[in-house]
Formats: structure tokens, C-alpha cells, sequence
């Protein structure tokens, strides 16, 4: 073996690896990656977007999931959406997660700012109190006492209220607040600001991403919630669309599969939703948060990454 | 209070983890079950002298007899109807609330055919349906804090999870012993044509608490099979079960995308002579209390059931997991026989045959292990689910209530039932030539059962147009298979089972399914078995004895 043969680097070149040019192998296995984790996203909308189009005969006769499109059928789209139930609990829906996410975001910023300035009155035993909600859990009886006993029951700010301050999201909001360097305070005071003008002004501005993903955070939850709505929501005409969708998808779906075994026999009277009408209901619930996320997502994946390496 | 903090499944809600959430959900709603819990019963000769004097209120007679507890059969739809109750039932004016379940999309609030029910009450009732699976949630928080309807509706499997409900049903609801004991149900004479076993289920702690809905067919699953399917292959339904194997090689073809087995665990076991209808107890031949996992019949069941998932005839969307739509599958002739709930037969034969002509869903005739060897029917409970009338309304709006009950309680070929099960005629349904009624798009969605659920009915089997022999078929298929239908000994006992039992039975079934489906091997059974005795199996068998022994049985 000569010596040069020894020196030699491995590549021709002393540039970093990731300035060369990629081999087309490297290429095609990155390729085929890739591809691999966009079909694990996009393959089961897909199937769900096909079945909701599809008759009840071509899902028979695929036994369940339709992956390949054989017709373009609405029927499923038109019976959801001529109860007006579906409609209802969109708007339901949609009334919850605005002003709830309003309301959240108000109480939860207010909250976190005044926890996060030393030396607020009580500071310690308000943000301990917080803290002790991460362990304690107050019952659902009393939760559903005081809930009933506001006369909140088959109202919407019972989706609202119970869960409009998430300690986890205050915690996040507060360890932001407290990075703040604190002549920016500092300065703002010097100008004249008073706790509101700083909040506003200096603190808020540079939360931008913060709250933005915290936003997130309540909206989804708001989106998603359905568990209070089935304790503390009687009226048809008021359930969230969570709700709505649970139930088409377990329609027919007697108790004899979840283990009791018993026929009830009203369930022979009716006839379950087809596969494709469920299939519809979840469509019609993913769309929004399909359409509002792309936009929030580049705060989102900011708004992570500060809470990571400076919480 | 709950709005000022956070609790764990809203903190994981609102983090988006909303699965995660829904999962915890039930976990934290199992914890509220009192642990404590050592288990009760009510005395049976106590139940005997409680319970409302039978008198038949059966109209029109049946095409095909039921032999009890098997309801009645209709092929033809009666051609004139009886006006049962003429005068109106709620004369105070006050509307009722009611709870009742429902498994499927709540119908809209603005509904025609709960306005016309409640025009001929002569009074409304404000139903507030509420989704079947997630019940028992909702069933806990309200009675845990004290907030129930004047009439709420309990399935009985959501009964054995409700926090020491034996003593919570006589705080919140009304002892109905003084209305309807004896004679005293003259005054409410449907409700006296509901069988007796049913209200005998219906007594606890000495007082007859709820009306019961009586159970259509006694038995917990039914062994059915695409018959239109095997004829035209020429397979005969199994008599044994080495032709239950035969029929599963013979049907499936994975090539072909066929597999002949849905879930036939329950029927497997019956077919094998595993009894146990309480729970899986039983007394055994020596007459000592035995659970079914302890029977050489339940170990050859498991055995043979573990076999068919080794050689794949089971199909595989269902051995993989509990999620396979088994009725989607069955429908698009991708398996040919499944075990389940009697309930469900109407439910899938009627959409089917819209679509295949050809469709039949029969039920095959129970047949044992070995010829000549007969088979175990477990007999389920006599009432499905209750109503009970809330506490504490006062003698005069309890008898509406009861009065209430009354009418929903009209037995088949009144215009009360047809009503309440059909709505009105040119709104919700329109007649076929024979005169029987056909529902249309509004009806599925105004109708819950929401009025039947309530008061219970006597039950018969009515078919359609559609599906013109079911009724005949599910009849003589129940009649035949009542010769097999097993004798419990806790019959008319009210059994609550202790926390320890209740709480050791799902891990022990989780068990035996990786047993079943060959993540555990076969051999690990009787340890699975004796991990159960130690657990709390032996415990239960003693609380079981204890209950016979105290009736004297």
C-alpha cells in the first residue's frame, strides 16, 4: 500500500459534507423517506376522503375503506348537512373555540404577567394554587355541582368556563414573560408606562410567537373538547361537533360489542349510518383545522422551541 | 371549582391531545366507582310478593308463538288497530323530563314525531337523549349529584358500573312498590302485560324500584351466516364442531379476499357446553358454585378458537383488533358467519338486502360440540334496562308518571305503539299493500326509541315487507334454541357483584383474547386460570355461594 493512497481523503474535495453535491443514491433513499412519511400522513385522509364520495354498494364491496375512487358520490355530504344538526354544531363549534380562545387567552396572559413580576402581591400562593391543580383533580360530581349550580347547565359557557385557564399554558406564558430581559422594564417604567402600557406595549410585541402557539393550544382544546359537553349539555341543538361526530361514528354500534352482550332491540328498528356518511362527518370536522393550521404554524414551531431551550 | 384550575383531562385536551384525553376520560370516570364495594343482593322470595299481577295485554295473535322468555312473532301487519288509552295521560299540564339512551345521531331538537306522541299525552316530555357509549359517564355525575329527570332509563350493564347503586336507588328514586305491587297495577293495565321475571329483576333491597323493559330473546349472541352464500356454494351450516372447522376451510380463500369467520368466541363456548349465565358462574354437577373458565368445556373452546385464528379463518381486520366494522364485512361477502347480539340481525339483513336483492342473513340452528352432545344457551337477564321515577314528587305526579309508563307500555297492533314506534302515517312512514308501515329518511332521524325506552313494552318480533320471514325465523330459531337455554340458579336474585370480581374480569378477558389470538400460547391457560383464582376468583365464588345459600338454593 503507498502512501498517498494512505492520505488520501475519502472525497476529493476538503469541502463539508453537506455543501457536496448528494449521490443519487443518497438522493433516491431520501426521496423514498420522504415519501414514505407523507404517505403515513396523507394515505388514511385520503381513504377517509374516498369513502365519504363513495355508495354504500362499492364499500360493501371493498369490505369497509375505499382506497380507489370508483365514483364521485355527495349522497353522504347532502344527508349530513340536511338535518342542519351538522351545521348546528359547526356553528356551536365555532362560537366555542372564538370566544373561548378569547377568553383564555385574556385571563391567561393577564395571569401570567402578574405572576411573572416579582414581588406581585401573594405571588407565591397564587402560583403555587395553580400548580396544585397539575396534581389535584376536583371530581367530575363536584365539577358537574358547581356547574349546575351557576345555571350553567345547557349552556355554552359551560364549554367555556370550566377550562378557560390551563395551568400548563399559564406556566409556558409566565417562563416567557420572565426572559424578558428586565431593562426593557425597566425603560418602559423610566417613560412613564404603567403595568397595562408594559403588558402591552413591551411584553405582548415580544410574545408574539408565544402566544400565538398558547392560542393554539386553547383552540384545539375548544375544537376537540366534547366530555363536558356530554355532562353538562341536555339540548340536541346545542352539542359541539365533536359530540356530533362521536356519535355517528359509534351509530348502531350496540352495547353487545362493547362488551355487555345483551341485543337491544330498539337497534334493529333503525338503520346505522352507512361508512360513508361517517366518513363524511369526520371530514367535515378535520376541514377547519386543516385550513386554519398551516397559518399558525410557523409560530407554532417558534413558540415551541423558545419554550424548550429558554423555559 | 373546575373553571379556576385544570384537571387532567382538560390539561391534556387543551394541549391537543384530544385521544389521549378521551381515553383518560374513562379511566378517571372508573375511579369514581366506590372501591369498597363488597357486593349485595336482594332476597328472591322478598322480589316474589313485590311484583305487579301479570295479566296478558297481547292484542293480536301471533304468526309464530314465542315459547318464554322468546317474544312473539308478526309476518302479517295487524289490519285494524286498537285505541288502548283514550283519555290523556298527563292532566297536570306539567311537562315531563326524561333521560334515556340512544346509539346513534341525537334527533333534532325540533321533532314531529315526539310533538305527536305528546299531543295524544295530552302533556309533553322533554326528552334529553343522551349517547349510549358515553352513559355511563354522564349516568355517574348525574346521580352522584343527585340531578336526575322525573324519569331516567338505565341499561343494566350500566347498572353494575354506577357507584354503590343499591343504595343509591332508593335516595334518588321512588320506591313504586305501594303503586304497582299486586292488584294495586289494575290502575295501570299495560303495565301489568310486561312478564314477571322482568319486574322480579326489577326489586331492589326489598322494594320494587324501576319498570323494566323486558328482554325480546333471551340469549346474548346468535350464531349467523351468509345463507344465500353457502347455498350457492353448496356448504351446509356446521352440526359439530369439526364441521364449524370444515365450514371455516371451506369458505375461506385469502386469495379471494374471503374469510369465513367474524368473532365466534361466545358461540364457541356455548357450542362447547361452557355455561355460566351469571357472569360465568354456574353450579356445577356436584353443586358447588363454578366459573366457566374452570369447565374442560371452556378449555376445549379455547383451544378450538385459538386454532381457527392460527390457521387464519378469522379475518383478519377483526383478529387484528377489535375495530373491523364485522357487519360492513359480513355485508360485502368478505366473511360469512359471526356471533353476535340478536338485536342486531334486522339492523343488518334490512339495509343489506336494499342493495343485494339475494342478501340472506339467517341464524344457525344451535348444535353442540359432538353429535349428540347438546349445547349451553346462557340466558341474559329478563329486563334489559329500567326506568325510574324520580323521588319525591308527590303521590298524584308519580301516578301520571306511572300513567306516563302505561302508555308507552301499549303492546303491538295498538295505535299507541305504532305510533310511538313509527310515528305518523304520511309524515314518518307510509303503508304497503299489505298495510304495513314503510319509514322514510325522516323518520331515522326523528326516531331514538326515545318513548319506547320508557315503561318497557311486551316484546315481539316484526319483521317487513323487506324481510319477509324474519320474524318466522327469529322466532323458530329462539323457540328451538330454548331447549338449551340455561337454568340460572340467581334467577330472580339481584346480584351485585363485589369490586374486587368486577374489577379482576376484563384483565382476565384480555388474557384469554391474546391466548385466543396466539400472542400467548395456548399452554399458558391454566395459569391464566389460577392467576384468576388468586385474584379474586375464588373470593367471587364464595360471594356466589353465599348469595344461593342465603335464598336457601
Amino acid at each position: 500500500m503507498s502512501a498517498d493512497t494512505v492520505v488520501r481523503p475519502r472525497r476529493n474535495t476538503l469541502r463539508p459534507v453537506w455543501e457536496e453535491q448528494p449521490s443519487l443514491l443518497g438522493q433516491l433513499g431520501k426521496g423514498t423517506i420522504l415519501t414514505l412519511v407523507v404517505a403515513v400522513v396523507v394515505v388514511p385522509l385520503w381513504v377517509v376522503v374516498v369513502t365519504s364520495l363513495s355508495s354504500e354498494k362499492t364499500i360493501n364491496s371493498a369490505g369497509g375503506y375505499v382506497f380507489l375512487p370508483r365514483e364521485f358520490n355527495p349522497s353522504a355530504y347532502v344527508v349530513i348537512f340536511s338535518g342542519g344538526q351538522i351545521t348546528d354544531a359547526i356553528l356551536v363549534s365555532t362560537i366555542v373555540t372564538l370566544a373561548g380562545t378569547a377568553l383564555s387567552l385574556v385571563v391567561t396572559v393577564l395571569a401570567a404577567y402578574g405572576l411573572s413580576r416579582p414581588g406581585t402581591l401573594g405571588h407565591r400562593p397564587i402560583l403555587f394554587y395553580f400548580l396544585l391543580t397539575f396534581l389535584i383533580y376536583p371530581g367530575m360530581i363536584p365539577s358537574y355541582l358547581v356547574v349546575t349550580g351557576l345555571g350553567l347547565k345547557d349552556n355554552l359557557l359551560s364549554l367555556i368556563l370550566p377550562t378557560a385557564i390551563s395551568a400548563f399554558n399559564l406556566v409556558v406564558l409566565r417562563a416567557f414573560f420572565m426572559s424578558i430581559p428586565g431593562e426593557l422594564y425597566d425603560s418602559a417604567r423610566m417613560d412613564g408606562a404603567g403595568e397595562l402600557r408594559v403588558l402591552t406595549r413591551i411584553v405582548l410585541p415580544l410574545s408574539k410567537a408565544v402566544t400565538a402557539v398558547v392560542g393554539l393550544f386553547y383552540a384545539v382544546g375548544y375544537w376537540n373538547a366534547f366530555f363536558n359537553a356530554i355532562l353538562y349539555i341536555d339540548r340536541n341543538d346545542l352539542q359541539p361537533v365533536q359530540r356530533v361526530l362521536q356519535q355517528f361514528i359509534l351509530a348502531g354500534q350496540s352495547p353487545a360489542s362493547s362488551g355487555a352482550a345483551v341485543a337491544i332491540p330498539g337497534l334493529g328498528s333503525t338503520v346505522p349510518p352507512s361508512l360513508a356518511i361517517k366518513m363524511a362527518v369526520v371530514v367535515v370536522t378535520i376541514v377547519p383545522a386543516l385550513i386554519i393550521y398551516p397559518f399558525v404554524q410557523r409560530h407554532f414551531t417558534k413558540g415551541v422551541i423558545i419554550g424548550a431551550v429558554k423555559g | 371549582m373546575e373553571g379556576a384550575s385544570t384537571n387532567r383531562r382538560n390539561f391534556l385536551g387543551l394541549v391537543g391531545l384530544g385521544a389521549a384525553s378521551l381515553a383518560s376520560g374513562g379511566v378517571l370516570a372508573g375511579c369514581s366507582k366506590d372501591p369498597s364495594s363488597k357486593g349485595s343482593a336482594t332476597n328472591a322470595q322478598q322480589a316474589a310478593g313485590l311484583v305487579p299481577q301479570f295479566k296478558d295485554s297481547t292484542l293480536v295473535q301471533p304468526d309464530v308463538k314465542g315459547i318464554r322468555p322468546m317474544a312473539d312473532g308478526y309476518v302479517k301487519y295487524p289490519t285494524s288497530l286498537v285505541d288502548a288509552i283514550s283519555e290523556k295521560v298527563i292532566t297536570s299540564g306539567k311537562p315531563v323530563t326524561a333521560t334515556t339512551p340512544w346509539w346513534g345521531p341525537a334527533p333534532p331538537a325540533g321533532n314531529k314525531l315526539n310533538e305527536a306522541v305528546n299531543a295524544d299525552l295530552g302533556g309533553a316530555i322533554n326528552f334529553s337523549i343522551q349517547d349510549g357509549n358515553t352513559y355511563g359517564d354522564k349516568l355517574n355525575t348525574m346521580l352522584g349529584a343527585r340531578d336526575v329527570p322525573d324519569l331516567t332509563c338505565i341499561p343494566g350493564w350500566e347498572v353494575a358500573k354506577l357507584a354503590r347503586f343499591s343504595e343509591g336507588v332508593h335516595a334518588l328514586f321512588e320506591d313504586l312498590t305501594p303503586y304497582l305491587a299486586g292488584d294495586k297495577v289494575n290502575a295501570y293495565p299495560l303495565l301489568a302485560g310486561l312478564e314477571t321475571a322482568a319486574w322480579q329483576d326489577s326489586v331492589w333491597g326489598g322494594k320494587l324500584m324501576g319498570v323494566p323493559f323486558p328482554t325480546d330473546a333471551p340469549y346474548p349472541s346468535v350464531l349467523f351466516v351468509r345463507k344465500d352464500v353457502t347455498q350457492e356454494r353448496g356448504v351446509a351450516d356446521p352440526t359439530t364442531l369439526d364441521e364449524l372447522y370444515e365450514f371455516g376451510k371451506k369458505m375461506t380463500n385469502a386469495d379471494k379476499g374471503e374469510w369465513a369467520f367474524g368473532d365466534i368466541w361466545l358461540e364457541v363456548q356455548q357450542i362447547c357446553g361452557a355455561g355460566g349465565s351469571e357472569n360465568g358462574w354456574m353450579k356445577g354437577a356436584d353443586g358447588k358454585v363454578v366459573h366457566r373458565m374452570e369447565l374442560p368445556q371452556y378449555k376445549r373452546a379455547v383451544e378450538f378458537m385459538a386454532r381457527l385464528y392460527a390457521e387464519k379463518l378469522v379475518h383478519p381486520e377483526i383478529a387484528a383488533s377489535k375495530g373491523g366494522d364485522v357487519t360492513t364485512l359480513f355485508k360485502g361477502g368478505k366473511l360469512f358467519m359471526y356471533g353476535t347480539g340478536g338485536g342486531s340481525w334486522k339492523e343488518t339483513w334490512r339495509p343489506a338486502v336494499q342493495i343485494n336483492p339475494k342478501f340472506n342473513m339467517q341464524a344457525v340452528k344451535v348444535f353442540g360440540a359432538d353429535k349428540g352432545q347438546a349445547p349451553v344457551r346462557w340466558r341474559t337477564r329478563p329486563a334489559i334496562l329500567w326506568t325510574f321515577v324520580k323521588k319525591g314528587l308527590g303521590q298524584e305526579r308519580t301516578q301520571e308518571l306511572l300513567r306516563v309508563l302505561n302508555y308507552t307500555a301499549a303492546p303491538f297492533g295498538t295505535k299507541e305503539w305504532e305510533l310511538q314506534n313509527y310515528g305518523v302515517e304520511g309524515t314518518h312512514f307510509k303503508r304497503d299493500a299489505s298495510g304495513a308501515p314503510v319509514t322514510n329518511d325522516l323518520w331515522v332521524k326523528e326516531f331514538a326509541n326515545q318513548f319506547i325506552f320508557l315503561g318497557g313494552r311486551p316484546p315481539v318480533v316484526v319483521g317487513g315487507p323487506d324481510i319477509p320471514t324474519y320474524a318466522a325465523d327469529f322466532v323458530n330459531w329462539g323457540n328451538d334454541a330454548s331447549k338449551y337455554l340455561e337454568t340460572n340458579p340467581w334467577d330472580g336474585i339481584k346480584v351485585e357483584t363485589p369490586t374486587q370480581m368486577a374489577a379482576i374480569a376484563q384483565p382476565t378477558e384480555d388474557k384469554i383474547t391474546d391466548i385466543l389470538k396466539g400472542r400467548t400460547p395456548v399452554s399458558d391457560f391454566d395459569k391464566v386460570v389460577s392467576e384468576w383464582r388468586a385474584a379474586g376468583g375464588d373470593a367471587g365464588r364464595d360471594f356466589y355461594a353465599k348469595v344461593l345459600a342465603d335464598n336457601g338454593r
